[in-house]
């Protein structure tokens, strides 16, 4: 007997030696059935020559930029340079562009929110945030170009919560994410809890321009601003946004602003804010050249509700009557009901205040707390009852039921489906998600890692979104996985009918550009001996440059507006200016200037950077930089209009300069 | 029916005939008169030339541009000067023809008209035919590419390069195409109607 008692304990300790190698299965790791993949290829696939249903408009984070992807094939498929220069597109190069830029050469985009009219995408324009440099951008979707940059907004620093379009595109709300003493006064970080202030910011967009001026302020303690929603139906007036360190606290907020329960939503009346903003007065001041409102000293303008522990976002459904906050270090996602909030303000059923803004009972506005699961941080809804909430560290999605609730339902089984990504998920979209008509089709996950699920690309790795389809009553399906540079946050997903006014070229008859010409011969370069200037107009089109040479004396500064007269698609012509670090980037029917200094005299070629015909390669000119002292032949006397030299024989441009005059009359 | 009974109804109609004939003119100043469709893998959806009878409408500038390459003159209403006088002449043709349809004694007057009508299609075509090959070889011989001298077809598919060429007619051609044959008909049924005995009214012939 006691050998078979030895073995087996010898038996049980070989079991215990291999249970080592044991392990859990993690979730989402188990083989897609055959018949999944098949279904889930044919939902992606876009044949060669057709196009995708949607635009996803995700933001490149500290990349400066707007990426843009198509949906269903998550194809990226180009980028929008906003805050940050691109050789490409040319964009930060010449003067205009430049000029928005300013000093900056990075930003950090977020949040990109689409103008809306009546709550629902009207394809007129996309703000998107600048965290890092306090700035607010206008992509105009006719041309996918960044037309507007505003900012610094003063008393921001960290414009983080940001940019919440109103339903009819009033405003473009935006929130401080760092606290820091007002009018850029220093204060030391002792005086954090009372000298520092937070500010949400009202920036105004004219209706017809889609320009943007910066309309009012609200100062609010010092928290964190996190992010925001804008109302719509019942809280179309309204404006909220998530606060975390509401302890005030300073030195490692890891734990310092981790001590409470809760943390804050910010309920703003915007319309109040601007009624109160233009009525000046008792409780504003200006500072920093716009009117901030204290809503301590000015009634109606902002309340606060408490919600789950270091919330991150906050979401409103489609009827606009449902206001969701995740706490991200609570494993659920509180409800609230806006009508419970008017009435709790109406009942004055405060249990305190912050710096004289009174704190809403969370009770009185509370519907359901949702166990959704891990991490949750943001929400979008499918326009059928449901809402889709991203669970950073659980990795995954969590759909569950709107209400309204049955009495005494459980709150467990308002969680209906859950769904795994690779890997910690930040936003979600959904189809038109953030309006009042949600899609309810499509859902891409944005994750802020991807782990090696990629082939190798050294140690930066990319981060990878999900395509997951909704469609279906009650499961989600993993349908597809595309990677992108650093780093999509938010994104807006639109179908493309929407951008139904989006042009290919720009139209000669719309060109009101002063220094447009559109015949060769109108090319003309004029130098200034006094102020040592050069200006000229360049004319491009397949395959030439008019003029094929410019002359300039060593030291002149040379300012050249270039048109590119083409009038058909991608006919698209580039100005490289060799040894120069200089590309500008035209479109067919744009002028774009270019500003430099001649500083070392030489030859330098220039050519078209954009490949556009055959006869690319030959579409080249040559810049003479003559030496200080050395006569320019081109001028009489060094000034006036540069003209080939007479012994010149007669160029091929002044042949093709004819054949363009032709072509450009013959157009219109 | 018997071709003098069919001719004496023709001629019983004359005056609305030759009013259509000439609202027919009237209406083709208007229309486009030719054009030619070209269509290539990178331009799917063609590039068209649409010849009205006082401009030439379409993707021209892209046409042109592409032509350069060939050496071939720019497509411009300015170089046509035939396109300044065809609308005049179609509306004089017509003012003609209402005056012919007034002119109910002198019936040869119609002829007028008819002459005048053969003789712009005759011209317009032989213009046209030259055009077209004054475009196919008078090419620039300094430019980029060089091709053999050639005609497009006034007509029907062609080949180009790398494009395929559809050349075709329209209504501003067909519509005084059919007021001609009206006027025609109306000319030869003067001549040939059952004429009326003395002393009896038209009407009553039948």
């Amino acid at each position: 007997m006691s050998r078979v008692r030895y073995g087996a304990v010898a038996l049980t300790l070989l079991a215990l030696g291999a249970c080592d190698r044991v392990k859990p299965k993690a979730p989402g790791t188990q083989p897609m059935a055959t018949g999944d993949v098949q279904a889930a290829a044919l939902a992606s696939y876009v044949k060669p020559g057709d196009q995708d249903q949607y635009y996803l408009f995700y933001s490149g984070g500290h990349s400066g930029q707007v990426f843009v992807a198509g949906v269903p094939s998550m194809r990226h498929i180009f980028t929008i340079p906003v805050f940050t220069p691109s050789p490409g597109t040319g964009y930060g190069y010449d003067e205009a562009s430049k000029a928005m830029l300013g000093d900056f050469t990075w930003g950090d985009v977020h949040h990109p929110a689409a103008s809306k009219t009546a709550g629902d995408y009207d394809g007129r324009w996309l703000f998107v945030n600048d965290n890092a440099n306090n700035r607010i951008a206008r992509i105009d979707l006719r041309d996918l170009k960044t037309k507007q940059i505003l900012g610094p907004i003063p008393n921001t620093m960290g414009n983080h919560g940001s940019s919440m379009v109103t339903d009819n595109t009033e405003y473009a709300l935006v929130a401080t994410r760092f606290s820091v003493p007002m009018g850029h006064e220093y204060a030391p970080i002792e005086e954090y809890a009372t000298k520092y202030k937070g500010a949400i910011s009202g920036i105004k967009v004219d209706p017809a321009t889609g320009t943007m001026s910066l309309g009012w302020q609200i100062m609010t303690p010092p928290f964190n601003w996190d992010l925001g929603a804008t109302g719509k139906g019942p809280s179309v007036d309204w404006a909220f946004w998530t606060s975390y360190n509401s302890e005030r606290a300073t030195g490692r907020l890891e734990t310092s602003s981790t001590q409470k329960d809760r943390d804050y939503v910010a309920v703003v009346n915007w319309k109040a804010a601007e009624k109160a903003a233009s009525a000046g007065g008792a409780g504003t001041v200006v500072v920093s050249d716009v009117r901030v409102i204290d809503p301590g000293k000015v009634p109606g303008v902002m309340y606060l509700l408490p919600c789950g522990k270091s919330p991150h976002g906050v979401d409103v459904d489609p009827s606009g009557e449902y206001v969701i906050c995740s706490g991200k270090l609570q494993p659920t996602s509180t409800v609230f009901s806006f009508a419970k909030v008017q009435d709790a303000i109406a009942r004055k059923s405060f249990t305190g205040s912050e710096d004289g803004i009174p704190v809403i009972k969370y009770e009185d506005a509370m519907v359901m707390e949702v166990p959704v699961g891990l991490g949750p941080l943001h929400t979008q809804f499918d326009g059928k009852g449901y809402a889709y909430t991203s669970l950073f560290v659980e990795s995954a999605i969590a759909k569950w039921k709107l209400p309204p609730y049955p009495a005494g339902a459980d709150p467990k089984s308002m969680v209906v489906d859950k769904i795994p990504v690779q890997f910690n998920v930040g936003h979600l979209v959904t189809a038109h998600g953030d309006t009042k008509h949600p899609k309810g089709d499509w859902l891409v996950s944005m994750n802020k890692m991807s782990k090696g699920r990629s082939i190798k690309t050294g140690p930066s790795i990319p981060e990878s979104s999900q395509l997951i389809d909704i469609t279906g009553g009650g499961k989600m399906r993993m349908v597809y996985e595309a990677y992108s540079e650093p780093e999509p946050h938010f994104a807006q997903l639109i179908h493309k009918d929407v951008l139904k006014n989006t042009i290919e070229y720009y139209p000669k008859s719309e060109s009101h550009h002063k220094h447009a010409i559109w015949a060769a011969s109108d090319a003309k370069v004029t130098r200034n001996a006094a102020t040592r200037t050069v200006e000229g107009t360049v004319f491009a089109i397949r395959s030439y440059f008019e003029p094929g040479r410019i002359q300039v004396q060593e030291g002149d500064t040379v300012v050249l507006h270039i048109t590119n007269a083409e009038q058909a698609r991608d006919e698209i012509h580039g100005f490289g200016l060799v040894a120069f670090d200089k590309n500008i980037v035209i479109d067919p029917g744009e002028t774009k200037t270019l500003k430099f200094v001649a500083r070392k005299s030489g030859v330098y070629p220039y050519y078209c950077t954009n490949f556009c015909s055959a006869l690319h390669q030959e579409m080249q000119g040559y810049l003479e930089v003559v030496p200080r002292g050395r006569r320019l032949a081109m001028y009489q006397n060094g000034e006036g209009v540069m003209r080939a030299p007479a012994n010149a024989r007669r160029s091929e441009h002044a042949q093709a300069a004819r054949t363009a005059d032709h072509q450009v009359a013959a157009a219109h | 029916m018997r071709a003098t009974e069919f001719f004496t109804r023709v001629s019983r109609m004359r005056t609305p005939l030759l009013l259509v004939a000439a609202l027919l003119l009237a209406a083709a100043t208007m229309l486009p008169l030719w054009g030619m469709t070209l269509v290539s893998t990178q331009y799917p959806e063609g590039l068209r030339m649409v010849v009205y009878p006082t401009r030439i409408a379409g993707d021209l500038a892209e046409i042109n541009v592409l032509n350069h390459y060939i050496g071939m003159t720019p497509i411009s209403d300015s170089f046509f000067v035939e396109l300044r006088f065809l609308r005049p002449a179609l509306l004089a043709l017509s003012a003609v023809l209402v005056v012919a349809a007034a002119v109910r004694q002198t019936r040869w007057v119609t002829s007028i008209p008819l002459a005048g009508m053969a003789a712009l299609g005759a011209g317009g075509l032989g213009i046209m035919r030259y055009r077209l090959w004054q475009f196919g070889h008078q090419l620039d011989p300094q430019a980029a590419i060089t091709i053999d001298p050639f005609t497009p077809p006034m007509i029907g598919l062609n080949q180009i390069a790398q494009f395929a060429t559809y050349s075709y007619f329209s209504w501003g051609f067909f519509l005084p195409v059919a007021a001609g044959l009206l006027v025609a008909l109306v000319v030869l049924a003067d001549r040939r109607r059952v004429r009326p005995r003395v002393g009896r009214p038209v009407l009553a012939a039948a």
